[in-house]
């Protein structure tokens, strides 16, 4: 099959790739574009692992075709702290002691980043719900949430 | 005033509750998994499986598949000579070779340029099969006349039991002649059972059972392998124990073991289904059939239809007790199904049964029986969630039978120290009574009958508080270590300990106090099997208890070293040296001292005659140290759908010492919600044929965040006698108590005792129905 020359920006950076008209965009960031931060877990969208934000939204980029990012914006974990410093999120995760394994939480992040945007000030159930379709098998959530919320606590009051 | 003196427990080590090192790279997604792996040239590998769970190969034909461009090899069983039609383990079925035993068993391999020409060249292999009966119902199988699963010969694999418990093996027999689809049983008994149940005012007699669920780790199983042009096998694996692959490996592709070398690389997630070899073999084989590097990854329908999950366990139980209260007789059966392959971890459920309470009398058999299903593997604690949830529910209602307290009657009958387990073994020290002392004093178990009494009141459903205990008898395994003082002044720790949960920053806690010296100058390092020491499994609760002894043991021979190389420079005896911050000095006498860095420069400066500091330890073991933990749940059902809302869950957990006790809290809260998974919600369902029917994540229904309260987390410290610093193995206790908690509080709440798992709504509300009509 011919291969389709997909253009977008990649962590505000424009690209332009070949891929095939049945790339995942998951496909495109890993394979071509070498961004190994988001994760397939499952394939089907059921374990948020891939989770991206395109035009600021997130999606699971393992049910999103490539070519559907044509012109958009692509948000990944190797963007989402924007200087060299790390994401207040991530910041959390990490002095929490979030991270076991380690294999769902750029998902995790790129979906609670999500929450935050649209929830300043989150409720716990905020978080829970916002986070509910990232999968996580060794942390049982607790510290997540934790993590999460005094990120969000943590920011200034007028977010952008 | 030596009292006075710094000593080495003072340093920044252990105790200290501090995230890993590797936490930014984690965050940020730069630490790359087998699948993020990508050198150049590379291939990627497909399998294609059976569709069948029992059937003959008639015939397979690869030509078609072959002619494909980009298809770089196809293999089949005839083109990997080692393989043997009695597979003596799962691993070494490499590739079904005239029968296959279960859906999902790879039949032929194919390595292409990309994936979706692999995918492609699947479509185009042929086999044709003669589809056979098979042995879906374990205890259908166990009956003469099943259909036979494994060849006939075909000896029982034990080796699991053995790599994953300290549990000496009951004694286990090869099965009667005509039930070919028993491979091991096991019996444990106690005097005479059917007089002492004569003698019992109550007998209760129920069957618990809970189905195969899957160990659930988020990143499938992924292996890259490599030859050079020496015949050298490199794999870059997703395992929990590099030595372990190395040698299985080795052994299926009949190889030496030092033509292999394996990788570990992050592990996203095992608990216990990445202990075997799955993939590594066959992906090993691809890469030399095409000379090329070879990537596999599992996709998760085949992780759920073809991984090696948890086994089905029934479990018989029946129990005497006189109106007293006193404990008379035991009589249980333990049916574990493995499904194709033989591999349980089966001795060690029978001895739980009969060995957590003093029961007097008991008679205990357990079976393994094979099925035409995915073979199981372990999955943390293998098979004591299944037993605990018998042993406590059966605890619970013998104590409402005789209207006692259920946690009195528990401590009544609690075993401890000395106390003879079922298998004559006696019990080590361990903290089960602490466990369940701590946590009747929880506000939750203490207010239960207010909880209770808010039932439909307020909107609110059925309410109800239960709290079981669960424990494990953690593995041992030798293991190795190095600690070295690098010029700097700094250490380098050196094992083959994968690490999955945070164990590296333990490890280098223990070293650091071991030594004298603080965290942030030691570095641990997880190296290869060509450079690492040996190095025991990730596995059975044992990484800090032994590889930490192997680095305590290391790090103090490191520190003798060092002592004695700054007792020759001083002129001062090396009992009267201390390490301060960073320096070796002399008690009582200010001033006087040489630097750590100093040492080191010499151990590595030429013509030195001081020799590099290096300690050394490789330890095997003997003593083991029991873990227990209790797990209270205060729960909400809603009598309409029946669905289960816990509102707050608690773990208390024995930790011996909490080495690090950030890292402690995640293994109770991420165990504590695999648990809660078993109880509420987890099963691998089959159809009458042998098929998996939910073959994904949207089907098999792992719990979210948005299904759970905040786990609380109290940790016990009831010393471990030879565990470093008193520390005991915490990995596996929490996924032990929680089907029994939730039983136990479902019981409180509606009730109604529920003995088969999950413990789902549909369960819930036909057992409500029940007590309506």
């Amino acid at each position: 099959m011919r291969k389709h020359a997909l253009g977008c920006t990649v962590n505000d950076e424009p690209v332009e790739v070949l891929v095939q008209p049945y790339d995942t965009l998951l496909d495109a960031l890993r394979e071509e574009l070498r961004l190994t931060g988001p994760k397939e877990g499952c394939g089907t969208g059921d374990c948020g692992a891939c989770t991206v934000h395109l035009d600021g939204k997130p999606v699971a980029s393992c049910l999103v075709l490539a070519m559907q990012a044509r012109g958009r914006a692509v948000r990944t974990i190797e963007g989402l702290a924007k200087s060299g410093d790390l994401h207040p999120l991530q910041d959390a995760f990490v002095r929490h002691g979030v991270p076991q394994c380690g294999f769902c939480i750029p998902g995790v992040l790129m979906a609670a980043a999500a929450v935050l945007a649209d929830h300043p000030r989150p409720t716990e159930a905020q978080i829970r719900y916002g986070i509910a379709g990232n999968l996580c098998r060794c942390t049982g959530y607790t510290k997540m949430i934790t993590a999460i919320a005094e990120a969000a606590a943590a920011a200034p009051a007028a977010r952008s | 005033m030596p009292t006075a003196m710094k000593t080495t427990r003072e340093v920044k080590g252990v105790g200290l509750a501090i995230p890993r090192p590797d936490g930014p790279e984690k965050v940020t997604g730069g630490t790359e998994y087998v699948a993020d792996l990508k050198p150049k040239g590379m291939l990627h590998a497909k399998l294609l499986r059976s569709p069948h769970a029992h059937a003959r190969i008639k015939r397979i034909d690869t030509s078609k598949a072959k002619a494909l461009p980009g298809v770089r090899a196809i293999l089949t069983a005839r083109d990997i000579p080692t393989l043997k039609r009695k597979a003596p383990t799962r691993a070494h079925a490499v590739l079904a070779i005239d029968r296959v035993v279960f859906v999902g068993q790879p039949v032929a391999a194919v390595a292409a340029d990309e994936l979706a020409i692999a995918e492609e060249a699947l479509d185009l292999i042929e086999v044709e099969y003669e589809v056979l009966p098979a042995a879906v119902d374990p205890l259908a199988s166990m009956q003469p006349g099943a259909p036979p699963v494994a060849e006939a010969g075909t000896e029982a694999d034990t080796s699991e039991a053995l790599a994953h418990s300290g549990v000496a093996a009951a004694k286990s027999e090869a099965g009667p002649p005509k039930a070919v689809n028993i491979a091991q049983q096991a019996k444990l008994q106690r005097g005479d059972v059917a007089k002492a149940f004569a003698e019992s005012d109550v007998v209760i007699e129920k069957t618990y059972r809970v189905p195969m669920v899957h160990q659930g780790y988020l990143e499938p199983h992924a292996v890259l392998a490599q030859w050079d042009r020496n015949g050298l096998l490199t794999l870059w694996a997703s395992t929990q124990g590099s030595f372990n692959t190395r040698s299985e490996v080795a052994d299926i592709l009949g190889l030496e073991e030092n033509q292999v070398r394996v990788v570990p690389v992050e592990c996203g997630g095992g608990f216990g289904g990445k202990i075997r070899a799955l993939c590594e073999p066959i992906t090993a084989a691809l890469a030399r059939a095409t000379g090329r590097p070879v990537r596999y990854v599992m996709t998760r329908r085949e992780e759920l239809e073809a991984g090696n999950p948890a086994p089905q366990v029934i479990i018989k139980l029946k129990t005497g007790v006189k109106r007293d209260g006193t404990l008379m007789a035991l009589e249980g059966e333990t049916i574990v199904e493995s499904g194709a392959f033989s591999g349980a971890v089966l001795t060690m459920g029978a001895v739980f049964l009969a060995s957590v309470y003093k029961w007097p009398t008991f008679e205990v058999r357990g079976f393994e029986v094979l099925t035409h299903k995915p073979s199981i593997a372990a999955y943390r604690a293998p098979t004591a969630p299944h037993t605990f949830f018998a042993v406590d529910s059966q605890m619970e209602l013998l104590a409402r039978a005789l209207g006692v307290d259920a946690v009195e009657f528990r401590l009544r009958h609690l075993m401890a120290e000395g106390d003879p387990m079922a298998n004559g073994q006696k019990w080590q020290s361990n903290g089960a009574r602490q466990v369940l002392e701590r946590i009747a004093e929880h506000p939750l178990w203490k207010n239960r009958a207010a909880w209770s009494a808010t039932s439909g009141q307020d909107g609110h459903g059925l309410c109800g508080t239960g709290l079981a205990l669960g424990g494990w008898i953690p593995g041992l395994q030798p293991t190795g270590a190095t600690v070295r003082l690098n010029p700097d002044g700094s250490l380098g720790v050196l094992t083959g300990q994968v690490d999955i949960a945070g164990t590296n920053i333990a490890l280098a806690q223990i070293a650091a106090s071991a030594y004298g010296i603080d965290l942030d100058k030691v570095r641990i390092t997880t190296g290869d099997t060509d450079v690492a020491p040996m190095t025991g499994l990730s596995a059975g609760s044992k990484t800090i208890y032994t590889v930490g002894t192997a680095v305590l043991e290391a790090a103090r021979d490191a520190r003798r070293q060092t002592l004695e190389i700054a007792a020759g420079e001083m002129e001062a005896a090396v009992e009267d040296l201390e390490i301060e911050e960073g320096r070796v000095v002399v008690r009582g006498v200010p001033g006087k001292g040489v630097t750590l860095a100093s040492i080191g420069k010499k151990g590595n400066l030429y013509m030195s005659k001081v020799p590099p500091v290096l300690g050394v330890s490789h330890p095997a073991f003997a003593v083991q140290a029991p873990a227990f933990a209790a797990e209270l749940a205060r729960i909400e059902v809603d009598p309409d759908t029946g669905e289960t809302t816990i509102h707050d869950f608690v773990v208390v957990q024995d930790a011996g010492k909490a080495i690090n006790p950030l890292g402690v809290e995640g293994q109770m809260q991420g165990g504590a919600v695999q648990s809660i998974g078993i109880a509420l919600t987890e099963a691998m369902t089959f159809d009458a044929s042998g098929r998996l029917t939910n073959p994904s994540l949207l089907d098999y229904r792992k719990l979210t965040a948005a299904d759970l309260p905040n786990i609380e987390t109290i940790i016990v410290e009831v010393p471990a006698p030879a565990g470093p610093f008193g520390a005991r193995g915490v990995g596996e206790p929490p996924i032990v108590p929680a089907p029994a908690a939730l039983a136990n509080a479902v019981h409180d709440a509606i009730g109604v005792r529920l003995t088969e798992l999950p413990l789902s709504p549909e369960r819930i509300a036909l057992a409500l129905a029940a007590t309506r009509a």
